[in-house]
C-alpha cells in the first residue's frame, strides 16, 4: 500500500468517523423523515413508504448513519475508559442497524383475516401482483408489481398479455362508453342518471340495464324509498290504471300488454288465488301472479327462461316506490299511479315523499356508464385514504385494452380458453390453520365505544389442535409466527364479527432489543463517565439572589 | 310525564327560582350519573358539557349543575328562563344565521329553529373546508342541546343490588308512581327522588364517584398555577429562593395530588390525552429541576422548573379549549398500565427536561442581549443547559424505545414510521446534533443557545403539531382541533426571541 493511498486511507476514515459527515447525514435523515411526515399526513401511509421510507435514497441516508456510527467508535480505538459509554452507544446503534437490515430483508408484515368457524391460513402480505388465471388449464401465473407511487409504465409481456401501465394510486372516473357486444335494435339496454333532492339532502344516482354494465344495477335503496329502473316500453302499460294492476312484459319483442287490453280473463282457484293464462305462439303460460312473476307450463312447472313477465303493480302500492324507465317515472300517491315524463331536460317531478324532487340529468338509450382508472396523487383524511384508493393495471390481449382494478378482475376468452386478471396483493400460505371460533367485543359502558375486542381461536398443526385466546396487548406466538389482535369488521346484515389478526416474523428483534439497552446504559454511563465542573463566577447569579 | 307535570305546576309557580328550589338544588353535584363510558357526579359532567355549548362553566348566577339541571327540565314541559348561548365565529356562517354586526352569541333556541338551514349548508359546503367544519361543530353542539333539553343525556342509577344497576335517563327515570310517593313524606319531591338515588348508589354500590367531586371542587389545577405563579414572582422580583423552594414543593405537593386523584378516577396513568400531558410534564420539569437544582446546587433551576411549570398551568387553567380536563375511556391498545406509564412518562418527562434547557437558553439569549454576561458566565450556563439536555436525551431515547417495543408486542413491529413515533426520533436526531458539536466543541456558546432554544421547536411539533397540524397515524388519542393557532404563535414568538437575541458575536465565542 503506498503512504498516498494509505494517507488518503486514514483521511476517508477521520472524515466518515468524524463529526461533520455525523451531522450531515443526521441532518439529511432528519429532513427526509419531517418530509415524510407531512406526506404521510396528507397523502397517506402507502405513499409516503413508497416515495420515502421504502426507497433507496432513504436507505443509503440510513446507511451513510450507519458507516458514521461504525467509524466514529473505530477512530477512537483501543478503548478508553472515559469511552466506554461512548463505545456500548454506538455498538447499540451498530446492532440496531443490523437488526432493523434483518427485519427488512427477511421479515414478514401481513394480516390473517379470520371469519367465524372458517378455516383460515393465506397471510395477505403488503407486494402488489397480477395474478394471471388459467381456468381451462389449471394454472395460475403470478407477476409482482413494482413498490411505486407514480404512475409506471411496466412494459412486460407474458404470452398474448402485454403488461402496460400501472397506476398505484388511481380514482375511478365516470364515462360512458358503447358495449362490446352487439344487441338488437329494440333491446332495453338504456341507462339513466338522475339527481333526487330535498332542501337536507341531494343524491346523484345511476341506474342501468345495459349487460355490460356490472358496476351500476337497476334499483337502489335511497333511505325508505325503492327505486326500480325499468325498460322504457313498460311504461306505456304502466300509465293504464288497469282494474287488475298486472302487465306482463315480452322480452323478446321489448314490449308489454296489460290482461284487460287482450281481454285476458283473471280466475281464481279454488283456494281463491288468482291466475290467468297467455296464449302466444299456440303456447300456454300459465300466471299465478300473486306468488311469482314467472309463468309455469302445462305441468305446473315454473318456466325461468321465460320471456313473459308479470308484473304486480299493486305490490307496490304501500310503501314508498318509484319507478324509472329512463326519461319516464311512476309512482303511486292517492289510489291511482302517476306517470310523468323527464323528457324535457328542465323537467322537475315532485314526489310524494319528504319534499323530494326528481331531476333526469343524463340518459342514453344504447351506450353505458362504466368506471375508467385515472392516476391521481393519493389523499389521505382522519387515517385513510378519500383519494386514490384504487390501483389499476392496464393489459393489451390480442390487440385490445383492457383495465384491471383491484375491485375488479377482469376474464376473458384467450383462443378458446377462459383466462382471468386478478389486481391482489402478494400471499403468504402458512403451513398451520386457523379457526375463529368465537369474538367477543366489549364496549364501553352505555357507549359504542370499543373497550376490547378479543379472538379465541383453534390452532390447528400436525400435533392437533389447541385453543389460543388473542386480544391486545396479548398476541399469540407460534413457528416463529406472532400474532396480534389488529382490528375487527363487522357483516352489516347478520351483525356477526369477523376478525382480522396482524401476522409478523421478526428474525432481528432480538438484536434491535440489545442494542436498545446497549443504547440507553452506554447514554447513561457516558454521562456519569464525563461529568465536568465548570466554575460558576459571583457574575454568573442572574437572578441577583439573596445571600442567606 | 303528563301527571307528573301536572303535580309540579299544583306544587310551585312556574319562575326560574321556584323551580330551582323545587327541582334543581345544588345538592344534586353530587347525583352519580353515567355518560361516556364512565360513572361520575353530576357536576363533572354538567361543567364539561356547559362549558362545550357555551365555552364557560356557569350561567348567569346559576352553577353548571342548576343550568343543566334547568336545561334538562324544558324536555319534561316545565318552562324556565335559561337561555344557553354559544359562540359562532365562521364568518360564513354568520351570514347564513344572519346576525347583526359584531353579534356572536346566539342562542340554542334561535339555533334549533335553524337547524334545518344549518344542516342543509352543511350539505352544500364544500368538504373539509373550515365553513363545513364550522357547520358540524354547530349541528353536534344543537344535537347535544337537543339531547340535554329532551331530557336524555344524563343516566341516573336506578339500584337493584350490586351488581345489578340500570341507568335510566333523567326523563325516563322520574315516573309518576315514584314522585307521588315522594310527595307524601317531603315538599320537595323530584329533588327527594334523585337524592334517594343516590343514596341508594352510595349505600349499595360505592362512594368512589364523589371523589372527583372532591378533585374538581378543590380546583387543584388553580391553586398549582398560583403557588407556582407566587414562587415565580417571590424568586425574580424579591429574590428570596428559600420561600420560593418553598412554593415549589408546595407546587409540586398539588400537582401530584392532582395527578393521584385521576389516577383514583380514572385507574389509570394519567397521561393519556394532551391535558394530562401538558400537565405531566410542567410537574416532571419543575421536579425534576429541584432534583437537579440539589445536585449540582444550582439555584436557577429552580426558576427555570418554575417558570416551565407556569406556562403549562397556565395552558390547562385557560386553554379549555385545546385541552379539555375531562377524563374519557381509553382506546383498547392504550389500555396497558405498564407500557402507558413507562413509555408515556419517559417521553413527557424528556419533553420536561428539554424545556427546562429551553428556558434556561432563552433566558440567557434575552439577559445576553438586553443585559450583559461575561463569556466565562456563558460557557457556566451553557454547562447547566447541556445539563438539562443530556438528561432529556437520555429519556428521550429511552422513551422512543420502550414505545418501540410495546408497539412490537401490540402491533408486532418495533418501529413503523407512525408521525409520533417518526417525529419524535427528529428531536433525538436534532438534540444529537446538537450535543456532538457541544461536546466536540465544534458549537461555540453562543449558537449552543440559539440552537437549544430553537430545537425545542421540534419538540413542540413532535408533541402537538402531529396532533394538531398533521393529524394523522396510530397515536390517534390525542387528537383534536384549536391548537394549530396555538402552535403557529409559539413559533412566531420563538423566531421574533431568536431574530431579536441574535448577534453576530454568538458565533464567535468558543467553549
Amino acid at each position: 500500500m503506498s503512504f498516498d493511498f494509505q494517507k488518503k486511507l486514514e483521511k476517508t476514515e477521520r472524515f466518515l468517523g468524524g463529526l461533520k459527515f455525523a451531522v450531515i447525514v443526521i441532518t439529511i435523515f432528519s429532513i427526509f423523515m419531517i418530509v415524510g411526515t407531512f406526506f404521510e399526513s396528507y397523502y397517506g401511509t402507502d405513499f409516503v413508504n413508497r416515495t420515502i421510507y421504502k426507497r433507496m435514497p432513504f436507505m443509503v441516508v440510513q446507511l451513510g448513519i450507519f458507516i458514521s456510527v461504525f467509524f466514529a467508535m473505530m477512530l477512537r480505538l483501543p478503548p478508553k475508559k472515559r469511552l466506554y459509554g461512548f463505545y456500548a452507544i454506538h455498538t447499540g446503534l451498530i446492532m440496531i442497524g443490523c437488526g432493523s437490515f434483518i427485519t427488512w430483508f427477511s421479515g414478514v408484515d401481513g394480516t390473517l383475516s379470520l371469519d367465524p368457524n372458517t378455516p383460515a391460513r393465506k397471510v395477505v402480505l403488503t407486494d402488489d401482483i397480477l395474478r394471471i388465471i388459467y381456468h381451462d388449464d389449471g394454472k395460475t401465473v403470478m407477476r409482482k408489481l413494482p413498490y411505486v407511487a407514480f404512475e409506471t409504465n411496466i412494459g412486460d409481456k407474458y404470452e398474448d398479455v402485454t403488461l402496460g401501465d400501472f397506476y398505484p394510486f388511481a380514482e375511478k372516473e365516470l364515462y360512458w362508453r358503447k358495449g362490446n357486444n352487439p344487441y338488437a335494435m329494440n333491446a332495453s339496454i338504456h341507462s339513466s342518471t338522475y339527481i333526487l333532492s330535498n332542501p337536507n339532502v341531494t343524491q346523484e344516482f345511476t341506474l342501468s340495464l345495459h349487460p355490460e354494465a356490472i358496476e351500476f344495477e337497476a334499483s337502489a335503496r335511497l333511505g325508505l324509498l325503492d327505486v326500480t329502473y325499468l325498460p322504457k316500453n313498460l311504461v306505456t302499460c304502466f300509465g293504464d290504471n288497469n282494474p287488475s294492476g298486472y302487465i306482463i312484459w315480452d322480452s323478446k319483442e321489448s314490449s308489454c300488454f296489460t290482461p284487460e287490453s287482450r281481454s285476458i280473463e283473471i280466475k281464481n282457484t279454488s283456494e281463491g288465488n288468482k291466475f290467468f293464462v297467455v296464449n302466444q305462439d299456440s303456447k300456454f303460460y300459465s300466471f299465478f301472479p300473486d306468488f311469482n312473476p314467472w309463468p309455469v307450463d302445462e305441468k305446473l312447472e315454473v318456466i325461468k327462461d321465460s320471456h313473459l313477465r308479470v308484473f304486480s303493480k299493486k305490490l307496490f302500492e304501500d310503501k314508498p316506490n318509484l319507478f324509472l324507465f329512463g326519461e319516464n317515472a311512476a309512482y303511486f300517491e292517492d289510489n291511482k299511479w302517476h306517470m310523468k315524463s323527464l323528457k324535457d331536460k328542465a323537467s322537475i317531478i315532485t314526489l310524494p315523499w319528504m319534499g323530494l324532487e326528481l331531476v333526469l340529468k343524463k340518459h342514453d338509450n344504447s351506450k353505458f356508464p362504466s368506471f375508467r382508472p385515472v392516476a391521481t396523487m393519493p389523499v389521505q383524511l382522519n387515517g385513510s385514504l378519500i383519494k386514490g384508493q384504487t390501483k389499476a393495471l392496464k393489459i393489451e390481449v390480442l390487440g385490445k385494452e383492457y383495465w384491471v382494478l383491484d375491485d375488479r378482475p377482469v376474464t376473458l376468452r384467450i383462443n378458446g380458453k377462459k383466462v382471468s386478471f386478478v389486481l391482489d396483493k402478494e400471499i403468504l400460505t402458512l403451513p398451520f390453520e386457523f379457526v375463529l371460533t368465537k369474538f367477543k367485543m366489549e364496549k364501553d359502558p352505555g357507549t359504542n365505544k370499543p373497550a376490547s375486542y378479543e379472538s379465541f381461536v383453534k390452532l390447528f398443526t400436525d400435533k392437533g389442535p389447541s385453543d389460543h385466546h388473542i386480544f391486545m396487548n396479548n398476541p399469540l406466538k407460534h413457528a416463529g409466527f406472532t400474532f396480534y389482535q389488529a382490528s375487527y369488521s363487522q357483516d352489516p346484515e347478520t351483525g356477526v364479527y369477523s376478525s382480522t389478526l396482524s401476522v409478523n416474523v421478526d428474525q432481528g428483534r432480538p438484536l434491535k432489543y440489545l442494542g436498545s439497552l446497549f443504547l440507553v446504559l452506554g447514554a447513561m454511563g457516558h454521562y456519569l463517565l464525563n461529568k465536568r465542573k465548570v466554575k460558576k463566577s459571583d457574575s454568573a447569579d442572574i437572578l441577583n439572589l439573596e445571600k442567606v | 310525564m303528563k301527571a307528573i307535570l301536572s303535580l309540579l305546576l299544583l306544587t310551585i309557580s312556574l319562575s326560574s327560582f321556584s323551580i330551582e328550589l323545587h327541582f334543581c338544588d345544588q345538592s344534586l353535584e353530587s347525583l352519580p350519573i353515567r355518560q361516556d363510558g364512565r360513572i361520575k357526579p353530576l357536576k363533572v359532567h354538567a361543567s364539561e358539557m356547559l362549558k362545550y355549548l357555551t365555552g364557560k362553566t356557569k350561567y348567569e348566577k346559576l352553577s353548571s349543575t342548576v343550568t343543566f339541571c334547568l336545561v334538562s327540565l324544558k324536555g319534561m314541559g316545565i318552562p324556565n328562563e335559561v337561555d344557553l348561548k354559544t359562540n359562532i365565529e365562521h364568518v360564513d356562517l354568520i351570514k347564513t344565521l344572519e346576525l347583526k354586526d359584531g353579534e356572536h352569541r346566539v342562542s340554542f333556541e334561535k339555533l334549533e329553529e335553524n337547524m334545518t338551514l344549518i344542516r342543509s349548508e352543511w350539505q352544500k359546503a364544500e368538504e373539509h373546508g373550515s365553513y363545513k367544519k364550522s357547520l358540524a361543530s354547530v349541528l353536534n353542539k344543537i344535537n347535544l342541546y337537543k339531547d340535554i333539553k329532551s331530557a336524555n343525556n344524563w343516566l341516573v342509577p336506578l339500584v337493584n343490588s350490586k351488581d345489578d344497576v340500570a341507568w335510566l335517563p333523567i326523563g325516563a327515570y322520574l315516573t309518576e308512581e315514584k314522585v307521588v310517593k315522594a310527595r307524601e313524606t317531603s315538599d320537595r319531591p323530584f329533588l327527594k327522588v334523585l337524592k334517594d338515588s343516590e343514596e341508594q348508589y352510595e349505600k349499595i354500590v360505592d362512594k368512589d364517584f364523589l371523589i372527583e367531586l372532591t378533585y374538581v371542587k378543590m380546583q387543584l389545577p388553580l391553586v398549582a398555577l398560583f403557588l407556582t405563579f407566587a414562587g415565580l414572582i417571590t424568586i425574580t422580583l424579591f429574590r428570596k429562593f428559600n420561600i420560593a423552594l418553598v412554593f415549589a414543593v408546595l407546587t409540586v405537593i398539588t400537582q401530584t395530588a392532582i395527578l393521584a386523584f385521576r389516577v383514583y378516577v380514572s385507574g389509570r396513568a394519567p397521561i393519556t390525552n394532551m391535558y394530562e400531558t401538558v400537565l405531566f410534564s410542567g410537574y416532571g420539569s419543575l421536579l425534576l429541576a429541584l432534583v437537579i437544582g440539589h445536585f449540582k446546587k444550582e439555584k436557577i433551576y429552580v426558576f427555570v422548573g418554575l417558570a416551565y411549570n407556569v406556562c403549562t398551568l397556565l395552558m390547562l387553567n385557560f386553554a379549555g379549549g385545546m385541552l379539555s380536563s375531562s377524563i374519557s375511556p381509553l382506546v383498547p391498545v392504550l389500555r396497558d398500565n405498564f407500557w402507558l406509564s413507562t413509555h408515556v412518562t419517559t417521553i413527557i418527562l424528556s419533553y420536561g427536561a428539554l424545556a427546562l434547557s429551553w428556558v434556561l437558553a432563552n433566558t440567557v439569549l434575552i439577559r445576553k442581549r438586553f443585559f450583559s454576561m461575561s463569556p466565562a458566565d456563558e460557557r457556566y450556563y451553557s454547562d447547566l443547559v447541556y445539563t438539562c439536555l443530556k438528561y432529556g436525551t437520555v429519556m428521550l431515547a429511552a422513551g422512543i424505545i420502550l414505545g418501540g417495543v410495546w408497539a412490537d408486542y401490540s402491533w408486532g413491529r418495533f418501529w413503523g414510521w407512525d408521525p409520533k413515533e417518526t417525529w419524535s426520533l427528529i428531536v433525538l436526531c436534532l438534540y444529537m446534533a446538537i450535543l456532538h458539536g457541544k461536546y466536540t466543541s465544534w458549537i461555540p456558546n453562543g449558537r449552543f443557545f440559539l440552537l437549544v432554544a430553537a430545537a425545542f421547536m421540534s419538540v413542540m411539533m413532535a408533541w402537538f403539531g402531529v396532533n394538531y397540524i398533521l393529524a394523522t397515524g396510530l397515536h390517534s388519542y390525542g387528537f383534536s382541533e384549536g391548537g394549530a393557532i396555538f402552535l403557529g404563535s409559539f413559533f412566531a414568538a420563538q423566531i421574533l426571541v431568536l431574530a431579536l437575541t441574535y448577534t453576530r458575536k454568538d458565533n464567535q465565542t468558543h467553549a
